[in-house]
């Protein structure tokens, strides 16, 4: 079954993840990358949920050993088709495989679109998205340059909202949002972090823990009700209002700082991706496996398979540990092709 | 000559059953109405409202113009019947008197002329092919209306309305009356000879086919036959959805002498209600019919179920009024003024106690001679607000802000729901508020503000314009000076701006000060509706979002980069599914400011 | 009661289930059901303009007529400007509006 080809459409980290268990199992991979590096979102990140590990030592393992392992990369190459022996790559390049695996992981909700929270409207309105951006470059600041005093991170923007078509939970924003309170305080010990929440949905080992982490040794409030309103104030301040529901009362404040917790959403690609490869998407946009428990990380065809956020919101534990399941069905898959 | 036998009976008697009811009826609405309407029919009736009338009577009710207009052939369906039978009668008083000699034939003398015309030993030839030929039109006509029974869609109709056991008798009968008439004609000529092309040749034929002696058994009985459909239809006719023949006309004089409908129900709804043909034409532009498949809800069934005092609250509540079906009805029927009154009347609830909390409330902001109300919505729509923001300050306006720190609404969603007396307390609210502030120009960002502020304030002395109207001036006076780009913008117009205020124009002139100006195939008042109608107080978010998705399509088919609207509502309703940006008129005006 | 100390166990501190009727509840629920979707974000309250005025609060209010609290309920909803800002950040896609109206219907002289 040596050299085997198969095409994993997408450098993130369950691509990566992906690549190098297969090459490890002797067949061959090539990843196609949309973006002109590896690394997908993790590599935008700055440290990871519950742990705080830099996001760096993920990626930057996963690459090293795609470069030692010599596996072919196509960057800035975008792929328009897929069948299971075959992807159509911009401009009508063909790229013949022997499988083909979906790594091509989600799309960040576009926070503009929730309007009535000023994003690019206002100053210090910012996506969780720019606030690990802003960390990687070592300083929070305000757009006027000076200290946030009071920080409100929204939860669900663009989750759970049938007003922008995101029926769905995105699943980490509920641990990011804590997290990055945490991480907050630890950089501005003075300053009060506000989390207004629907549901606080702390699924993995050690989360719920880092929320009570939150709540004690950092003193970061957590207000049960959504934001349904930003308004600008003098000098980049913001008013927000909600309601606190667990007093049954309107609740309005004033903050430096308003950081948006944006979902995941299906990419814009998908449906063409599945239209040509002949299978369905999922309600919400996003891939689906053929069934979600033995054949998870398949489709409803033969021959393509899938892992990380492509299929829904996932940790970055859970895409690790899928990319590696279906690098083992890939693996059964070709050699029982082999032998047929 | 005497022009009187037995079979003319039961037309006589139903022709004067007929006129006495609708007479009675007529009398009665107009007795009925309010002392304003009384006033208002006094003075038009000796004004030259009175010959426009007489004109729009030919037109409409005879000719039936606007449905040609929509579809010939439907217009030719409408137009035979009701031209070709006031033909027949016209023209038949003209033959009885040619043949005649006399003015003094009774009605039934003009109706069975053909009867009669056998004692007379006389043909005018001439005369009998005219009455042929308008028969042949009438029963053309006839022949239609059977087609359209069976293949609606052929006539441009994807729907027609569903009957009641009332309009059925009716319907029935309407359509033997001319076959009727064409059987009893042919065979009096197969005997006595006479008759023009028609039933002249189609009398020869019976004559040669069929013995003397039925023809002769079956002479009185066809006549009979005619006579009796006639008789029936003409009692049936009042009590069915034919009422509407008669009713356009004097509609169309009280309209003409500016009766209206207002939110209390007045004698004069009688007229509009009853003037509905049904013809059905205010399904087909219906969105809930085209994309929910809700059809019982439309205006004609509405109508229906008034009429038939079995309105539900449902059938009124389930509309967008967006007046699309205002726009297509060949009668001009106040379709959303009669909806809103009758929810008014369901929903409507008196109370004192409402609304206190408004009492001495004032949390506007700033000073000047122009006031800003920015609506409920657009407090969602925040880049509006700053859009505006920047164009006041490009234009050096001294601005009154009235509810940038949460105003009171408007007053118009509470009007649409049926809550006239809650809505009241807004007006007088706002009326109060803008007042005070002696403010002389209001802009609004939101057209469902502006048009209650048309329509239910009394701003004199205060001019109220859309933020598109005040941009649109700013720009031609000069005081705004825009740079024009290279973006393609399509325009979706509000129905509240659209058809409600009647502005089309002032945000294409913005539109094309600043880029290409691109349409949608339904455009101005042919406009669809975004679905998030605040009139509308039933249908689903998932039902709203597929008739957004469908206008947000057609939009987008028009290769424009920018979806460019000039109201909160569908602004947000449009964003829900968009693939382009979709902005704000005010947005794309504010960032190119030079 | 004196021996009290002047406290005692109000009764409508306690939403009892038991023995609240729950008839009108259901009615409002039978017509409604995307009611139950609410999942209580408070969004509807705090964008509301009658509750930027008032003490008004209109997820509380439907909350607890679905419990089978009615009283005081049609009043309090009487407040209600039916403007339909709660309509449109709803993120369940709770028709807020005719939420409003129904209860008056159902609590209420219409």
């Amino acid at each position: 079954m040596t050299e085997k080809r198969v095409a994993i459409i997408g450098g993130g980290v369950a691509g990566m993840q992906m690549a190098i268990h297969l090459k490890e199992r002797g067949a061959n991979p090539v990843i196609i990358e949309r973006e002109p590096t590896l690394g997908g979102k993790v590599a935008g990140w700055y440290v990871l949920f519950p742990t705080f590990t830099p996001a760096e030592q993920v990626v930057a393992p996963l690459k090293q050993r795609i470069a030692e392992l010599g596996i072919e990369v196509m960057l800035d190459t975008t792929v328009t088709a897929i069948a299971p022996t075959c992807v159509t790559l911009q401009h009508g390049q063909l790229l013949r495989c022997d499988a083909v695996a979906l790594c091509s992981g989600s799309t960040l909700f576009d926070a503009r679109i929730k309007e009535e929270y000023g994003y690019g409207i206002y100053d210090n309105v910012y996506t969780s998205a720019d606030l690990e951006q802003m960390m990687r470059e070592g300083e929070v600041r305000m757009a006027n340059g000076e200290r946030p005093e009071r920080i409100a991170i929204l939860h669900c923007v663009g989750s759970r909202d049938e007003k922008v078509c995101q029926r769905h939970c995105s699943k980490v924003c509920c641990v990011t949002g804590v997290k990055q309170a945490i991480e907050l305080k630890r950089m501005m010990p003075q300053a009060e972090v506000f989390n207004f929440y629907m549901d606080i949905r702390m699924f993995g080992p050690g989360y719920e823990e880092m929320y009570r982490e939150a709540q004690v040794a950092h003193n970061v409030h957590f207000v049960r009700g959504r934001i349904s309103e930003a308004s600008p104030l003098s000098e980049g301040r913001l008013q927000i209002k909600a309601e606190d529901t667990l007093t049954g009362r309107p609740l309005r404040m004033s903050v430096d700082m308003l950081v948006l917790l944006i979902g995941m959403r299906g990419n814009d690609d998908n449906l063409p991706l599945a239209t040509s490869a002949g299978i369905t998407l999922a309600e919400n946009g996003f891939f689906h496996p053929r069934n979600h428990f033995l054949d998870n990380v398949e489709s409803e065809r033969k021959g393509i398979f899938m892992a990380g956020t492509c299929s829904s919101p996932k940790s970055i534990g859970e895409t690790l540990c899928e990319a590696t399941t279906a690098a083992e069905r890939i693996i059964n898959y070709l050699n029982r092709s082999n032998k047929a | 000559m005497s022009f009187y036998a037995h079979f003319t009976l039961p037309f006589i008697i139903g022709a004067l059953a007929m006129f006495a009811i609708i007479a009675y009826r007529y009398t009665s609405w107009i007795v009925q109405l309010p002392r304003r309407d009384k006033a208002l029919l006094r003075k038009g009736i000796l004004s030259f409202a009175t010959i426009r009338s007489v004109w729009e009577v030919i037109c409409e009710s005879l000719l039936h113009v606007k449905i040609w207009r929509r579809d010939p052939r439907l217009g030719y369906m409408h137009m035979s019947l009701a031209f070709g039978w006031f033909l027949l009668i016209a023209v038949g008083s003209v033959e009885s008197l040619l043949y005649t000699g006399t003015l003094l034939v009774p009605l039934q003398g003009h109706v069975f002329f053909r009867y009669f015309a056998t004692a007379i030993d006389k043909h005018i030839p001439l005369m009998d092919n005219i009455m042929d030929g308008l028969l042949l039109f009438v029963l053309s006509g006839v022949a239609l209306a059977w087609f359209k029974r069976l293949r609606s869609r052929a006539l441009g109709m994807r729907r027609t309305t569903r009957h009641t056991i009332g309009d059925r008798l009716a319907l029935s009968t309407l359509w033997f009356i001319f076959p009727a008439r064409l059987v009893a004609e042919s065979v009096t000529a197969a005997i006595y000879g006479g008759g023009g092309f028609l039933t002249g040749s189609l009398g020869a034929l019976l004559g040669e086919v069929v013995p003397a002696s039925v023809l002769q058994a079956l002479f009185e009985p066809v006549w009979w036959f005619y006579s009796s459909v006639l008789g029936i239809f003409f009692v049936a006719m009042p009590f069915s959805r034919y009422m509407h023949i008669f009713t356009e006309i004097p509609l169309i004089f009280l309209r003409n002498y500016r009766l209206s409908v207002g939110d209390k129900r007045t004698s004069y709804d009688n007229f509009q209600v009853q003037a509905c043909s049904r013809c059905g034409i205010c399904i087909d532009p219906c969105q809930l019919q085209a994309e929910l498949g809700l059809n019982d809800v439309q205006s004609v069934y509405f109508l229906r179920d008034r009429r038939e005092h079995q309105l539900t609250l449902n059938t009124a509540a389930t509309c967008l009024m967006c007046g699309r079906c205002s726009t297509a009805c060949p009668v001009g029927i106040d379709l959303n003024a009669l909806r809103l009154n009758s929810r008014v009347e369901m929903r409507n609830t008196p109370s004192e106690k409402r609304f206190v909390y408004l009492r001495g409330l004032d949390r506007s902001e700033g000073m000047g001679k122009v006031g800003y109300f920015a609506g409920c919505m657009t407090m969602l729509t925040p880049r509006t607000l700053s859009a505006m923001q920047s164009i006041f300050e490009a234009a050096d306006e001294q601005v009154w802000w009235a509810d940038k720190s949460g105003g009171v609404c408007c007053g118009r969603p509470l009007k649409l729901s049926g809550e006239r007396d809650s809505a009241h307390k807004m007006v007088a609210y706002n009326t109060e508020l803008f007042r005070k502030h002696e403010i002389t120009t209001l802009v609004t960002s939101c057209p469902i503000c502006l048009r209650t502020f048309k329509e239910d304030y009394n701003l004199e002395g205060i001019e109220v314009l859309h933020h598109s109207e005040y941009i649109a001036r700013l720009i031609s006076s000069g005081r705004l000076r825009l740079r024009k780009g290279e973006g393609a913008f399509v325009y979706h117009d509000p129905c509240e701006l659209g058809r409600g205020c009647g502005i089309y124009d002032a945000p294409r002139e913005v539109i094309s000060a600043l880029g290409t100006l691109l349409e949608a195939k339904h455009n101005r008042r042919d406009a669809l509706c975004c679905g998030s109608s605040l009139a509308n107080l039933s249908i689903g978010d998932q039902a709203q979002l597929r008739i957004a998705s469908s206008l947000t399509q057609e939009l987008e088919q028009s290769g424009a980069d920018t979806l460019v609207t000039a109201c909160p509502l569908c602004k947000k309703a449009l964003g829900r599914s968009a693939k382009v940006p979709t902005r704000d008129l005010s947005e794309i005006v504010a960032e190119n400011i030079v | 009661m004196a021996s009290n100390f002047g406290f005692s166990i109000s009764k409508p501190r306690v939403i009892d289930i038991d023995r609240n009727n729950l008839r009108k509840s259901n009615e409002i629920l039978r017509e409604m059901p995307e009611l139950q979707s609410c999942i209580g974000c408070g969004s509807c309250t705090a964008s509301c303009t009658a509750g930027n005025l008032t003490s008004y609060n209109f997820r509380k209010v439907h909350t607890l007529v679905r419990r089978g609290e009615y009283v005081g309920a049609y009043e309090e909803m009487n407040k209600c400007m039916l403007c339909g800002k709660c309509r449109l950040v709803c993120p369940r896609g709770i028709n807020t509006r005719k939420v409003a109206m129904l209860i008056k219907r159902k609590l209420g002289d219409f």
